[in-house]
């Protein structure tokens, strides 16, 4: 859809970036039904990616295929520079990750369960287990039922020890799949507050989650996917501003500024208490320069930020691949990169 | 945070975790669950309960001047080391089958099931490992039924029903010692059988994720091949049937050994041990976690 010659940079900008994780155009049939296809994503080393879409957007496949537990049906994937599957028992301990629904034995207690995996963690070592798994219980929080059966958990407990399994080592890379699921809002703001401790240790992180307050406050990246697909990927920042460039004038002078603005075609509206002028095909700095030499009295200029919902929505409605094409010029679509 | 991390990976170019920590953590897991623990203790109390029924039979014939049942029943009133070797051809009908599927159907299915496979896969333990420490699980809890079985029963036989030796099927009686031997061998022929069905049940275990889907399977191959063994007009089918090995069990006791019938079921276990694991690991190496 874009130029060929944006292709190339973009190619060349992603060669730069060591990425914990990549894939290339990743497949995956169930029984004939298409559950995830051309996945080309690109998770950068030390960033914080949130991974949005509707349910049924192909989140959670993508996830299991990034962690080789299901195999794709064509296309690769690079785990920490590792392919998959062959590259599964080099990648893998470093990886930690909450897939799903956390899955431990009922008849256990939180702290068995836990020295059960940390048994299977091919970095610790025998010494250290009861220590790792003490620390990672009170990371969660959950040091004071480690002891009571699974069984009785909360959801939410079960959802924080799945989060104590993903942490029992220290990892490279944390994949957590909705990790705030049937979380209270005490542990949706610990678990943010986990998210961000990874964050600063530089630890890369991969969240995906249908909540989009949680990934605007948690997130550096986005990679938004809608019926099996990526629909848009990049800085959170950058995705935000491509959304719907915009310019918002806070001025006493209204029709002025609009008349102004679009006598030298740019177009612009009238908003309350004030113009918003739009940035697709001209910048900042040329809108001030109108509107001062016609004259207008500027108060206040700022950008007009779409809220990530906005954005979301746009992208995941139906016929959103019209609308996405609109970001072609802003985001890296890997797709277009090869 | 490197620092950290470094002084925290204590093995940091391991790609394993040991084996041994492994296997102890399955064994553990097993044994803690609570069905295992629950017919554990039901086995154990077989051979007890078969121990007792003898004796209030013996009492009530020598009361009425009958003999017990014929067989291998009646063999073991006033004989007592029978006991152990009665109680594991009696469990082998269909408890001793049941606990090998029910344990290979928790060992994949039920992990599959609970989405604890998918932990331990991604710790990670690669597919072929983990069915190797699934199998051994089960063996091993297979082997601690059997043999503890053949315990309560060998103590109960003793107590109740008394003998210092074996009396066998061919008359002979033979002394403590080659007596205990005989229990010893039964119980790894017995455990040998228990093995094969349950590595079929493994097979059927890591194909689905319905435990109660393996224990059907599994004993619907158990009543099937009975029934089979039943009909006369089927006969050339009996070199293939599982369950030709258990009805050849009792053989044990005769003496001398009978080594030709007993190795000739120990070979069919096998084939049945190496086809179930074959199918279960290129179905483990395939499946979604």
């Amino acid at each position: 859809m874009t130029g060929e010659t944006g292709l190339g940079m973009v190619a060349a900008d992603a060669a730069a970036i060591p990425l914990a994780a990549r894939t290339r155009g990743l497949r995956k049939v169930y029984r004939g039904t298409v559950a995830v296809d051309h996945v080309d994503l690109d998770v950068p080393m030390g960033a914080v990616l949130g991974m949005l879409g509707p349910n049924g957007s192909g989140k959670t496949t993508t996830i299991r295929m990034l962690l080789g537990l299901v195999m794709p049906t064509a296309g690769e994937v690079e785990l920490l520079g590792h392919r998959l599957p062959d590259g599964a028992a080099a990648a893998l301990p470093e990886v930690g990750a909450l897939v799903e629904s956390p899955g431990f034995h009922s008849f256990l207690s939180g702290r068995e369960n836990l020295l059960r995996l940390a048994a299977a963690e091919p970095h610790l070592h025998s010494g250290r287990i009861p220590a790792a798994v003490s620390e990672s219980l009170e990371r969660v929080g959950l040091t004071g039922a480690a002891n009571r059966r699974y069984k009785g958990y909360s959801l939410g407990m079960k959802q924080r020890l799945g989060l104590a399994a993903a942490l029992l080592v220290p990892r490279r890379f944390v994949i957590l799949d909705e990790p705030t699921n049937g979380l209270d809002p005490a542990g949706t703001r610990e678990v943010r507050s986990v998210i961000a401790d990874l964050h600063a240790a530089g630890t890369t992180v991969l969240v995906s989650s249908h909540l989009l307050a949680e990934v605007e406050a948690t997130c550096t990246h986005v990679a938004v996917l809608n019926q099996g697909t990526v629909v848009a990927q990049g800085e959170l920042a950058e995705l935000l501003d491509s959304g719907n460039a915009g310019l918002l004038i806070t001025t006493p002078e209204i029709t002025l500024a609009v008349d102004a603005l679009r006598d030298n075609r740019i177009p612009a509206r009238a908003v309350p208490d004030g113009v918003r002028a739009d940035l697709t095909a001209t910048t900042a700095p040329a809108v001030v320069e109108t509107l001062v030499r016609a004259g207008v009295p500027v108060h206040e200029v700022r950008r007009d930020r779409t809220g990530l919902e906005d954005l979301f929505a746009r992208l995941t409605e139906d016929g959103a691949a019209a609308e996405a094409a609109e970001f072609d010029l802003a985001l890296p679509i890997p797709e277009e990169a090869r | 945070m490197t620092a950290m991390t470094l002084g925290e990976i204590q093995r940091p170019d391991a790609r394993r975790a040991p084996l041994g920590r492994l296997l102890r953590s399955e064994l553990r897991m097993v044994l803690r669950r609570p069905r295992t623990l629950i017919l554990v203790g039901l086995l154990a109390l077989v051979p007890v309960i078969a121990g007792i029924g003898i004796w209030i039979a013996a009492d009530a014939s020598a009361n009425s001047g009958n003999s017990v049942d014929e067989g291998l029943a009646g063999l073991v009133d006033g004989n007592g080391l029978l006991l152990p070797v009665f109680a594991l051809v009696i469990g082998l009908n269909m408890l001793l089958p049941l606990t090998g599927a029910m344990l290979a159907a928790d060992a994949l299915a039920g992990e599959a099931a609970s989405g604890t496979m998918r932990t331990l896969l991604l710790a990670p333990v690669s597919r072929s490992r983990l069915l190797a420490v699934k199998a051994f699980g089960v063996a091993t809890v297979t082997l601690f039924v059997v043999a503890l079985m053949a315990f309560t029963g060998t103590i109960a036989g003793v107590i109740l029903l008394g003998g210092d030796g074996m009396m066998t099927m061919s008359g002979t009686t033979l002394p403590l010692g080659e007596a205990l031997g005989r229990i010893l061998l039964t119980v790894l022929l017995v455990t040998v059988q228990v093995w094969a069905l349950a590595a079929v049940a493994l097979a059927v275990s890591a194909w689905t994720e319905h435990p109660l889907i393996v224990v059907v399977v599994a004993l619907g191959v158990v009543i099937l091949s009975g029934v089979l063994s039943a009909i006369p007009a089927l006969d050339w089918l009996d070199p293939v049937l599982m369950t030709t090995s258990w009805m050849g069990i009792p053989e044990v006791i005769r003496d001398p050994l009978p080594t030709g019938t007993l190795t000739e079921g120990v070979l069919r276990a096998a084939c049945y041990i190496v086809i179930g694991y074959s199918l279960a690991l290129s179905r483990m190496l395939s499946r979604d976690g």
